[in-house]
């Protein structure tokens, strides 16, 4: 089951993915994706904006995949709300 | 499959730097066999232009520079075997720290032994758990390790973007009273400045504290060479101003200076200050004679600027994709393909002309590019035969591109 966050995620992942790999929730940005870190910053800043939250880097340093990520942003925009 | 072993992460390094060495000309590893000035060395047995050293004012063959260098040698030794906590403080460190903080107009000022110490030593020492620091994401790797090391929260804002900064200020709460802003004055690969003036009313709004690295402005920015705050009229409102001896002044160290009481208090608590030898008398004495030339040459900051200007204008005629839109010391030509910022640094190199490359990961935003630092040191000729090297190799490559994209 892909949650909203997931999903709203993937779509904004899957821009910066130009090589036709397939992308899942549990897909590993570096090794399943071959993203640099530096397009993992870009994507994650894009995310910090569209959902008004900021993630601070030891946080982000345990998130390898949209699913980590969606745990976070529903915990931080929960928090806001 | 077998658990990884200790040593087993080197090998994708080895298979790099093979890769490197299979082109015949590592830029990693580029030798300069001989200096003749400071801006023209031997490399690979040719004369080759230096524009890529950051050498801003020239001074290091300064023969007033050399002479207190040496001075210093026979009058306090080689080194000072020791911490500046311990039997490593000498009268030189001192009237440094004096001069520093005089050339600023500020009340304190605090040297360490290298600049990527001093970011190093004051922001681990300025932060701590349950702090958090907003830190420019094109910010250099000494800002980030200090901040990694100081355990306080890192937040990261897109590069220059004061709408970014505010929204984390914002989202922080009450925490903002315990932020530190971190932001270069001049950021060295694209050569754009900070918008200090915009940080500085965020700050004011809400109550955080702001630190700024004047690294590559020192001694070219500013009246009077104070860097990018003094250029834009804020010195007033940073409160803590770093950077290093190793570009303008030619030596090695690195600075703080401030108005605030609690940076003689930093000296007790900066591990990176107090964990490490002092600089060596000879680098001290040198440092201290370029900034007395700092102060009393404002030449200096003509005779780059001028080489600057002409630099920048050459290359915006033949219209190359520079990183930046405004003229500074340091500019960088943008390649949308990192073979070809790898040809055209090799074909400089042969050109007599030596810049720097910059390939992704360790270019700010992933692309690859030739960056170049002027120098005042650089003679009207050197800086046409460096025009007229880009003019040959860089500018074909270029026009190609741009024909293939407008064709596509």
């Amino acid at each position: 089951m892909v949650t909203s966050i997931q999903q709203t995620l993937l779509t904004m992942l899957g821009k910066h993915i130009t090589d036709g790999r397939t992308l899942g929730v549990d897909t590993d940005f570096v090794s399943g994706l071959g993203l640099e870190s530096i397009q993992v910053m870009e994507f994650v800043m894009e995310v910090e904006e569209r959902f008004d939250i900021a993630i601070d880097l030891d946080t982000l340093s345990n998130v390898r995949s949209v699913a980590g990520l969606a745990a976070i942003v529903a915990k931080l925009a929960g928090d806001q709300a | 499959m077998s658990t990884p072993g200790l040593l087993d992460k080197f090998a994708p390094v080895a298979a790099l730097r093979d890769a490197l060495a299979a082109t015949g000309r590592n830029p990693t590893g580029l030798v300069t066999e001989r200096l003749l000035s400071p801006t023209l060395g031997i490399i690979e047995g040719r004369e080759t232009i230096l524009a890529g050293t950051n050498n801003y004012l020239g001074l290091t063959f300064d023969p007033a520079c050399i002479a207190a260098g040496k001075k210093a040698l026979d009058e306090f030794g080689t080194g000072t075997t020791g911490s500046r906590m311990a039997n490593g403080s000498f009268a030189l460190h001192q009237a440094l720290e004096a001069e520093m903080a005089a050339f600023y107009g500020q009340r304190h000022g605090m040297v360490f032994s290298t600049g990527y110490a001093a970011n190093l030593g004051m922001l681990s020492a300025l932060l701590g758990a349950g702090d958090a620091v907003l830190l420019d994401a094109d910010a250099h790797a000494s800002l980030y390790d200090g901040c990694r090391m100081s355990g306080a929260q890192i937040f990261r804002f897109r590069h220059n973007d004061t709408a970014a900064l505010e929204s984390r200020l914002r989202r922080l709460g009450e925490q903002s009273r315990r932020a530190l802003i971190v932001v270069e004055g001049l950021y060295s690969v694209f050569g754009d400045v900070a918008p200090l003036a915009e940080m500085i009313k965020l700050k004011h709004a809400y109550g955080a504290y702001l630190l700024v690295d004047e690294a590559h402005s020192l001694g070219v920015y500013g009246a009077t060479g104070r860097g990018v705050a003094q250029a834009q009229g804020v010195e007033d409102d940073v409160d803590f101003t770093v950077g290093t001896f190793s570009k303008s002044l030619g030596a090695t160290g690195g600075y703080c200076v401030s108005n605030n009481p609690v940076l003689p208090l930093i000296r007790y608590t900066s591990r990176p200050f107090i964990f490490t030898a002092s600089a060596s008398p000879s680098v001290v004495a040198t440092t201290r004679e370029a900034l007395r030339q700092v102060r009393e040459r404002p030449e200096l900051r003509t005779r780059i600027w001028a080489n600057a200007n002409r630099l920048y204008a050459a290359f915006q005629e033949m219209a190359l994709q520079l990183g930046c839109s405004v003229p500074s010391p340091v500019l960088a030509v943008r390649f949308s393909q990192r073979d070809e910022a790898f040809a055209c640094w090799q074909g400089l190199i042969e050109a007599g002309v030596y810049t720097n490359l910059m390939v992704p990961p360790a270019s700010p935003d992933g692309s690859s590019l030739l960056r170049v630092s002027v120098s005042a040191a650089h003679t009207p000729e050197q800086v046409e035969q460096i025009i007229a090297a880009f003019a040959k190799v860089v500018l074909p490559v270029q026009q190609a591109r741009a024909e293939a994209v407008s064709a596509a």
